[in-house]
């Protein structure tokens, strides 16, 4: 058959050798011209019917970062020369995840699979290792728990690696999930309770991954497990040991808003449920075991054991999963919402543990109080079942999020939780006054526009203008804005404020990406192999990607995500193929392939 | 009413300046910042739109660039680095050049080379005529009195001649300035009687420039220097407009000095000095952040200044110590940068002398009209009650 293959790039910032590729594709068989058209060219279908009839071709390769764009005209001008229009191919480089002019040999070998018309996903399989069926999960948020579940429900060894003191990630902080309203903890403790349970799943909390060695499908992972000083077994979480603890540091479960012990259980509902030891800040620990220790003598189990070490496990596994999750990005940062400066001023993550049946105010939304602390000889700002509830408060969205300065992208999920929170706010405080800043609503999945137009219909003022500045007159908290919409400049007195604050990859994503060998984008989330066609794989066989670890995602997307990858998991285990990693495929292996099935 | 489209329009501002307009996306946080933008005039954002969506037509009305001092709290701002200081700065110049009846302002915007060009060939003929005049009536060794090379009433009317065809021009402009915002901009009923009720609106802000001084971002300095500066500048200016249109004998008799002359002379010296030296000096360190982006014709118009500023001071003092033939040369040099200078004012960014004050005034009465009709519709509402 006589190809010609034509080059035509979209993208002027894409660094792709297209000479090389071009000097390559010339020396394929069957392939009789080869055009470099350059970036965006403006082709006539006439000219182009020419070409090809004067050629004598009987199929055509558009390749380029975006063929697609060109297929209609290259369609056309085959119609004309009386060509079969099936034979137009496509070599897409964009769409098997090409960028920046990384791997040429990739590249090469698009072109040479639409060259001989075998699709490259046919042709660049990579397998061949054989594949050990434990399985390793990073991190027990919902990702890791539900990829964990779905694993060991099969059947197959899952080891889940977490390094907090309990499962459940985000998602156990959280009061309600949007749109449905449900209780976010009827959904998730039955799950983490199944983990805790389950045969097939060797939980590992307060670990962390610290070494990786090993081939896709055999995979060596050194992990590095502190020790929790509280023995699992025998722990009944009756509490006994809390009360006498002299040390008063900030709840990480409640987002920094009450204080806990240094033995502490991270919420009621933790698993493993038991007590564990912070060992940064245990005053026993801290001073080698001279002073202190009341809790051990409290213990009626004798299950306190301040001075167990850290341990260290080797474990050897077929395939990983990433669900490391993010984090917020430091509302301090952005001054001018006076985050840290002015008391009443909370991220979401706050507001989020506020309204929770089970934070620190037993679910009532209030302002804080000024209490006066002994130890410090000063006044500071708590939040105290006392606290009154706020008349007025406003909700600002897209903080540090779409911006040059912080975060270029939309962090997906802020939209839908400020709209929850401003419902919670009118569920909870009849009277209050809501309103909410926002620079463009999005509610893209299902039932979200329904619920956001539920949000306006409850009286919420949903403003279409962003505020740039939170100011503090006498002891009355100011928010500016405009009001686009109704073309006003608006102040508003308002008791408290939430930041709508966006979302960065997890603290330890850089590390992790390091070790295992992954790649990161831009933003510095996990790269997908293929954001349209794989989007739970990673360049690295045997290596995958669930929930916000790869990008900002909702519950529901997340949830789908991690199932997605378990099948992934499972498809290495029973395929019989073998996984190997994609970036490890050579181009003669690949062409090696095409022509095989070509000549089928 | 319907208004034409301009679809380019942002592609023609690009030419003024303004290269990011594309990139905002509406949330407004420039108009929460700005210290200036109040119930009638909303902006930035609202002429970001307005450029973006190519309302030339409706831009052309608008007072809005001329009450933006330009702080660059906005541009510090902005979420998506669309720069809306810079944009209005740009409109500014671009309302310049809608002003101009000539098309010169255009073409000076436009090509620094055109600007130069006519800067050097008016320069030119300045100072042929000059050395005519003085080699065909005077001697080039007398400065002063009898067979003077440049007689001081000779300078007079030719300083009238100049300063009249430049207020001509000014004045046309701002007469076109008024149709456009004053009546083809406005939406309700100005009483006539405003104008006289707000007229101390020019001279207070010419002469304070307050709204500069309110730009101040409070977090910085006591004093905004930008605004001091400015205002000394202005100020200086205009005095020494005043002393070269008016007191031109005594000011150029001599040798001795006359104080109750020539102190003011001193003052608008050091004005001049001190603002043209920092604000060159703020554009090359890019110190602020109105100062990080400069047009060619900011350029010009600072070097410009000094030049005229240097060329004075040393003629004067080659005059007072009786080098009266190097006094004579620079004398013809500093007319030559002074005449292009002048004759330049109201094609270029200088303009905003008049216009800014001008424009506050305008929107004083505009917005005691908009508050009047705002009254009217509530007592309305209420008797329809």
């Amino acid at each position: 058959m006589r190809t010609g293959v034509y080059f035509c790039q979209v993208d002027d910032q894409s660094q792709t050798d297209i000479d090389a590729i071009a000097k390559y594709s010339a020396n394929l068989p069957e392939v009789e011209t080869v055009q470099n058209l350059g970036l965006r060219p403006d082709i006539s279908a006439e000219n182009l019917s020419e070409h090809l009839k004067t050629n004598l071709l009987d199929r055509v390769v558009i390749a380029g970062d975006m063929p697609g764009y060109f297929k209609p005209v290259f369609t056309k001008a085959m119609a004309l020369s009386g060509g079969d229009l099936d034979e137009i191919r496509l070599a897409s480089f964009r769409e098997h995840g090409i960028q920046n002019g990384n791997s040429l040999d990739r590249a090469k070998a698009i072109v040479a699979c639409a060259a001989y018309g075998v699709p490259f996903s046919l042709a660049a399989v990579p397998g061949g290792n054989p594949v050990n069926h434990a399985t390793l999960v990073i991190g027990a948020g919902i990702a890791g728990i539900q990829a964990s579940l779905e694993i060991a429900n099969a059947g197959k060894q899952v080891y889940l690696v977490e390094q907090s003191g309990t499962i459940g990630g985000h998602m156990a902080m959280f009061d309600k999930t949007f749109p449905t309203l449900d209780c976010a903890a009827c959904i998730l403790t039955p799950k983490m309770v199944d983990v805790g349970q389950h045969d097939m799943i060797n939980l590992m909390t307060r670990s962390k991954v610290v070494a990786v060695r090993g081939k896709p499908g055999a995979y060596k992972v050194k992990i590095r497990q502190k020790a929790r000083r509280v023995d699992i077994k025998s722990c009944v979480a009756c509490g006994e040991c809390v009360n006498p603890c002299p040390v008063n540091v900030d709840s990480e479960f409640d987002a920094g808003i009450s204080k806990r012990k240094a033995i502490y259980i991270p919420f009621p509902q933790a698993v493993p449920n038991a007590y564990l030891v912070d060992e940064a800040h245990c005053r026993y620990v801290l001073t080698n075991g001279e002073k202190c220790g009341v809790c051990l003598r409290k213990c009626p189990k004798d299950c306190i054991h301040l001075d167990e070490e850290d341990s260290t496990i080797d474990i050897e596994v077929g395939n990983i999963v990433l669900a490391t999750g993010y984090d917020l990005l430091d509302a301090s940062k952005i001054d001018q919402y006076g985050y840290g400066k002015y008391p009443n001023v909370l991220t979401s993550l706050e507001f989020e543990r506020l309204t929770n049946a089970s934070g620190s105010t037993g679910g009532r939304i209030v302002t804080k109080v000024r209490k006066y602390n002994k130890k410090k000889k000063q006044d500071e700002w708590v939040f105290s079942p006392e606290g009154l509830p706020p008349r007025n408060v406003a909700i600002i969205h897209c903080v540090g999020s779409r911006s040059s300065k912080y975060n270029a992208y939309c962090s997906r999920v802020c939209c839908m939780y400020s709209l929850k929170f401003a419902h919670l706010l009118k569920e909870k405080i009849p009277k209050v006054n809501v309103y909410e800043f926002y620079i463009d609503m999005r509610a893209f999945g299902k039932g979200y526009e329904e619920f956001a137009e539920r949000i306006r219909q409850e009286g919420t003022f949903v403003i279409r203008g962003h505020s740039a500045d939170v100011s503090m007159k006498g002891d009355r908290m100011i928010v500016r804005g405009e009001d686009i919409f109704n073309d006003k400049l608006v102040e508003f007195n308002v008791d408290m404020v939430i930041l709508a604050v966006g979302l960065i990859p997890a603290p330890g994503t850089e590390e992790l990406s390091r070790m295992l060998g992954v790649q990161k984008d831009t933003d510095g989330w996990f790269s997908e192999l293929d954001y349209n066609g794989n989007p739970t794989d990673t360049d690295k066989g045997g290596i995958y990607v669930a929930g916000m670890c790869q990008a900002p995602k909702d519950i529901p997307d997340t949830v789908a995500q991690a199932s997605a990858v378990a099948a992934g998991v499972l498809k290495s285990h029973t395929s019989g193929q073998g996984i190997g990693s994609m970036s490890s495929l050579t181009l003669s292996d690949i062409e090696g392939k095409a022509k095989i099935i070509h000549t089928l | 009413m319907a208004i034409r489209v301009n679809p380019s329009f942002i592609d023609v501002l690009d030419r003024y300046g303004a290269e990011d307009v594309q990139l905002c996306y509406q949330c407004g946080d420039c108009s929460t910042v700005c210290p200036h933008a109040d119930e009638v005039h909303k902006f930035p954002r609202k002429s970001m739109r307005q450029m973006q969506m190519g309302l030339e037509a409706r831009i052309e009305t608008t007072l809005e660039p001329w009450l933006c001092y330009y702080c660059g709290q906005c541009s510090e701002q902005c979420p998506r680095d669309a720069d809306p200081g810079e944009t209005m700065m740009s409109l500014r110049r671009w309302l310049i050049s809608r002003y101009d009846v000539t098309g010169l302002a255009k073409h000076f915007f436009k090509s620094k080379t055109k600007e130069l060009l006519w800067v050097g060939l008016i320069a030119l003929l300045t100072g042929a005529f000059l050395v005519l005049y003085g080699v065909s009536n005077g001697n080039f060794g007398v400065y002063d009195g009898e067979g003077a090379f440049l007689p001081s009433d000779f300078i007079h009317s030719f300083d009238l001649t100049v300063g009249g065809i430049m207020g001509a021009f000014l004045l046309l402009h701002a007469l076109r300035m008024w149709y456009f915002t004053m009546i083809k901009g406005v939406e309700y009923p100005v009483p006539w009687w405003l104008y006289f009720k707000e007229i101390l609106e020019f001279p207070i802000h010419f002469f304070t420039q307050k709204r500069y001084a309110e730009c101040d971002d409070k977090h910085r300095e006591k004093v905004h220097m930008p605004w001091l500066v400015h205002l000394g500048l202005a100020l200086g200016y205009v005095t020494m407009l005043i002393l070269v249109m008016v007191f031109i004998v005594p000011l150029q008799s001599g040798p001795e000095i006359k104080w109750s002359v020539h102190i003011f002379g001193y003052l608008a010296s050091i004005g001049l000095l001190v603002g043209t030296v920092y604000f060159i000096r703020n554009r090359f360190k890019k110190a602020y952040i109105q100062y990080k982006k400069s047009h060619s014709t900011d350029w010009i118009f600072v070097i410009l200044l000094f030049f005229i500023v240097i060329s004075g001071i040393l003629q004067h003092i080659f005059h007072r110590t009786g080098l009266t033939e190097w006094a004579n040369a620079t004398y013809v040099i500093h007319l030559m940068v002074v005449v292009p200078w002048l004759l330049r004012m109201p094609f270029t960014k200088w303009a905003h002398i008049v216009y800014r004050p001008l424009a506050m005034y305008f929107a004083a009465i505009k917005k005691s009209a908009y508050e009047r009709q705002q009254g009217r519709i509530d007592s309305l509402s209420v008797t329809i009650r």
